[in-house]
């Protein structure tokens, strides 16, 4: 999920509100989709995106982190990704995960004009490979399956 | 501005206000009074408004079916100009690349509150890519026929000539030489304006296409969305190639590239439901009288991903800043990391001795 948990839910609530009741035919379909909105809303008010979730992020981070440090001893290049103090709740495991992945995208560019021997650079790259396809599996395996031929169609 | 205030403060989607003005601006570009019938708002695309309507110019027998495209400050590509997709439609008009006529247009958001061009409104329907499971797809005769006019069109639209053509008259310097680095720095831009957070795999990708542009064939017209779902199609017969808000010069490529995305197939395994790969590429190369070069269309097929990943990106941000509560804009996010991952598989392995 790319968007915040509070934008998802605040435009569920506007577009049920706005496109979808204003089409519903009976008393009590509309007083269902009402029960909808205000248990988003209290969805809202306690929820958030799972600390499990972030944290699987942040541990291939530290394990691109482990794998590159070796290959990157006694070379000037920009700095590897940081390990978070424990307890921190999930928005801050979200700003490290992100600024981890800013040095990630610093290393990557460096590594493509880098003056580097080419059995190293073939290894900081195999590594770079590595963790992308993990993160991508993860955020794969999190995923629902797509319904784009019903929200294209209106139906099942 | 919340979701709820920027939709109830836009004048584009008030339909009187759009009305009363068009007709005064019809009146002042023809010297005649015009009569607009009720507006139909077609619910497409993320971007330019639409609206369709009947018009009756005075003096003139009989009503003309009218489309209306305005390019609102909040869409996706915002801001707009309406002069390319005008000059585009223009320099096509009596090609065989079937194209609705372009009248009017203005970039000036004094008139209707946004950039705009008036054009013919076309009659057909317009297949989609996405399928449900039961979907045995196009009859055989059917997407043959389909399959050879889009060829046809597209082939057409690459080798039409748009020099020395109104709105041509500064084609931006782009070269044969240049045409795919001007796209990668375009879309780096894009990125960088959209996203929420980094992608390491996008910053690999950028750097494999600067390290692989290719030199383009010709410097053509390049639709920049060519795919199934944007054309319309009657009776057998594609009658307008739509949605040409992307329209650019660059390499013919790039557009071969976009079509041939696995986002497209429906699953068939065809490039746009119609024609197998090496169909495709035969019927255009007969049609547009060059070859294509393997090495280009893999790169303008990897470009093609990073474009729809950051278009994603785009719909994630618009829904994040509250421009529009549309459901499909998150939905298109959940869509970025099966594209990295079909980037990944397409980007050469590392190789470790």
């Amino acid at each position: 999920m790319n968007n915040s948990l509070k934008r998802m839910i605040e435009g569920m609530a506007a577009t049920l509100r706005n496109e979808v009741i204003p089409h519903i035919g009976t008393e009590f379909a509309r007083g269902q989709a009402f029960g909808v909105i205000y248990m988003l809303n209290s969805i809202g008010l306690r929820a958030a995106w799972s600390p499990a979730f972030v944290g699987e992020q942040i541990a291939a981070q530290i394990a691109l982190r482990d794998a590159l440090a070796p290959l990157l001893a006694g070379i000037d290049a920009p700095a590897l990704p940081r390990e978070g103090s424990p307890g921190l709740d999930v928005q801050a495991l979200e700003s490290l995960r992100d600024d981890n992945e800013g040095r990630i995208c610093a290393l990557v560019e460096w590594h493509g004009s880098a003056n580097l021997d080419a059995q190293r650079a073939a290894a900081i790259e195999l590594q770079f490979r590595t963790y992308m396809d993990r993160q991508l599996k993860h955020e794969l395996q999190t995923s629902a399956k797509p319904m784009f031929a019903e929200m294209s169609s209106g139906s099942e | 501005m919340s979701a709820a205030a920027a939709q109830v403060a836009d004048p584009l989607s008030d339909e009187a206000y759009i009305h009363a003005r068009l007709a005064d601006y019809l009146q002042a570009q023809t010297s005649r009074r015009w009569t607009l019938g009720a507006f139909t708002r077609y619910a497409v695309g993320f971007s330019w408004i639409t609206y369709g309507f009947t018009a009756k110019e005075e003096g003139v027998e009989g009503e003309r079916g009218l489309i209306l495209r305005l390019g609102p400050p909040y869409g996706l590509f915002a801001p707009y100009s309406a002069l390319p997709q005008h000059a585009a439609l223009k320099a096509l008009e009596a090609t065989n690349v079937p194209v609705p006529c372009s009248y009017w247009w203005s970039d000036d958001a004094s008139i209707l509150g946004a950039p705009f061009f008036v054009s013919e409104r076309v009659a057909g329907s317009a297949p989609v890519p996405w399928v449900s499971g039961s979907n045995s797809g196009f009859e055989e005769g059917y997407r043959l026929g389909i399959g050879a006019q889009f060829v046809r069109a597209l082939a057409g639209l690459h080798t039409a000539e748009w020099r020395g053509k109104p709105g041509f008259e500064h084609d931006g310097g782009v070269t044969r030489e240049n045409a795919a680095l001007r796209q990668v720095e375009e879309w780096e831009r894009n990125f960088a304006r959209w996203t929420l957070k980094p992608y390491p795999m996008l910053t690999w990708a950028f750097r494999w296409l600067r390290q692989n542009l290719p030199v383009a064939p010709r410097v053509s017209l390049v639709h920049g969305d060519y795919r199934l779902g944007n054309f319309l199609e009657h009776d057998g017969r594609i009658t307008a190639i739509l949605d040409w808000e992307l329209v650019h010069l660059g390499d013919p490529h790039e557009d071969l590239g976009w079509a041939f995305l696995p986002q497209y197939t429906g699953g068939s395994g065809l490039i746009c439901r119609l024609l197998a790969k090496e169909d495709f590429i035969a019927r255009y190369e007969r049609e547009a009288g060059f070859n294509v070069d393997p090495a280009s269309l893999q790169f303008y097929l990897v470009f093609s991903l990073v474009k729809l990943a950051v278009t994603h990106m785009a719909a994630v941000r618009c829904y994040e800043d509250g421009r529009f509560n549309d459901m499909r804009m998150p939905a298109m996010g959940t869509q970025i990391a099966p594209v990295l991952r079909q980037i990944s598989k397409m980007l050469p392995a590392a190789e470790v001795s």
